[in-house]
């Protein structure tokens, strides 16, 4: 089943991640990415935080019920204490729901809050797709530097091999980070909660401004 | 070695605060300094890696206690083996409660970890606050690793870890700072979203939490306080 985890992480599926940059467009503007090297650790710096977050929380809500979802819902809000951020998860959360319950129907979409946030909706993507939960990390722990990079890409137009080849270098690390989701157990209290308060900043003088690109 | 820290404030008569438990043993001792504030006191030097430190604080309905310290505890590495140094407390609030320690300060080479529950009931105030600085002065940053989980009627509000100095998967140039503050307030008053240079608040169910970060530690502290509401302050 290992073709639905390429759809699900495929940028060119429609769920919206095109429309956030995950930070980077204003750490740009804030002069803290300028070029690869400084594109490479905000990368770092997000897997290691929201990635691993994010695949906490896919991974649990593979296979939840409905009550398990909203657990989980309340404990991502809790790990993401922005407003803007969980703003941007729940748009990308919306996304995902339209198009994973056309692409794979299943009764489990039904269990989602109206507007979940994003991992918690690719955990649920990934069950209605016949993939594993340690793929819904995968998916989720591997979005979190892929949208961000393309952005980056974007914004500076910078040359896309050496961007491409940037992401695919964090490989290792985006295994690790999804690796390490699969002790939780069931235990929402060990879904990782690294947080990076620069992200919140950026996060936050972003949804501020007026003259983004991005949405978040 | 292994420090234990036990403290239960309780209403008593004519809405004063008793404490009926005040109680420490290890490297740290408690005073009672004020009608509702207790002072911990480090016994020894330290902490050093391997030392484990667990404060309970109990404040009952109606009960007021505010915590402090008499001076920053400078975390050093122990010989031998790499272990962190490790300070839990652990709050279950009906009353009000405000936890401010001394600056953790720590050494080259050395791991500290802070781990911050706290257990609200409805109605229940609660202001804590860290600071933290890597290294002393001309030495290289230590490494802090601190998570904070806060339930009210066992829902969490906020979980969120910290982690800062070498090592530290997302603390990493040009943004590595060696000063960081975070003050957490929850119970009397939502504040909205505030930003500065370096340093971020964001709202929480019936409070807030404004983090700062930066070189020296002072200017993170004052950065803090300059977000901090004052209107939504604890008055313990």
């Amino acid at each position: 089943m290992t073709a639905a985890l390429l759809t699900l992480a495929d940028a060119r599926l429609p769920a919206g991640g095109h429309a956030h940059s995950g930070g980077v467009e204003q750490a740009i503007a804030a002069g803290i990415v300028h070029d690869p090297a400084s594109l490479g650790t905000f990368l770092r710096r997000r897997l290691a935080t929201s990635g691993a977050v994010a695949a906490g929380l896919a991974a649990a809500a593979w296979g939840a019920d409905a009550a398990g979802l909203d657990g989980l819902d309340v404990e991502a809000d809790a790990r993401t204490p922005s407003p803007a951020l969980r703003a941007s998860s729940r748009q990308q959360g919306r996304g995902l729901v339209r198009v994973g319950r056309r692409a794979w129907p299943s009764d489990t979409w039904d269990a989602l809050p109206a507007l979940p946030h994003h991992a918690i909706a690719l955990g649920v993507a990934a069950a209605a797709g016949g993939l594993a939960p340690c793929d819904a990390a995968q998916a989720a722990a591997y979005l979190s530097v892929s949208g961000p990079a393309t952005a980056a890409q974007r914004l500076l137009a910078m040359d896309p091999l050496t961007v491409a080849a940037l992401t695919a270098r964090l490989a290792p690390e985006i295994d690790r980070v999804a690796a390490s989701t699969t002790g939780q157990n069931g235990d929402v209290g060990r879904i990782p909660a690294a947080s990076d308060p620069l992200l919140d900043l950026l996060a936050e003088v972003h949804a501020a401004r007026k003259d983004r690109f991005f949405a978040s | 070695m292994k420090t234990v820290v036990e403290v239960v404030a309780r209403a008593g008569p004519g809405g004063r605060t008793v404490l009926p438990v005040v109680r420490a043993s290890g490297q740290l001792a408690v005073r009672r300094t004020g009608p509702s504030t207790v002072h911990l006191v480090a016994t020894a030097f330290g902490p050093l890696g391997g030392d484990d430190v667990e404060v309970s604080l109990v404040v009952e309905d109606g009960a007021v206690l505010t915590v402090r310290s008499v001076a920053a505890a400078i975390a050093l590495p122990a010989r031998g083996e790499p272990l962190p140094s490790v300070q839990r407390i652990h709050a279950s609030v009906a009353g009000a409660l405000d936890v401010g320690l001394e600056p953790t300060v720590v050494a080259a080479r050395a791991h500290h970890v802070a781990v911050l529950t706290a257990e609200l009931a409805d109605g229940a105030v609660l202001t804590a606050t860290e600071q933290v600085l890597l290294g002393r002065t001309g030495e290289q940053p230590g490494r802090w690793t601190g998570t904070t989980r806060i339930e009210r009627a066992s829902r969490p509000l906020l979980h969120t870890t910290v982690g800062l100095g070498p090592g530290a998967a997302a603390w990493l140039p040009p943004v590595a700072p060696r000063a960081y503050a975070t003050t957490v307030h929850l119970g009397d008053g939502e504040s909205g979203v505030g930003t500065g240079e370096d340093a971020v608040r964001l709202p929480l169910p019936g409070g807030w939490v404004t983090t700062a970060w930066g070189a020296e530690l002072h200017r993170v502290v004052a950065a803090v306080e300059s977000l901090t509401d004052p209107g939504a302050r604890v008055t313990a």
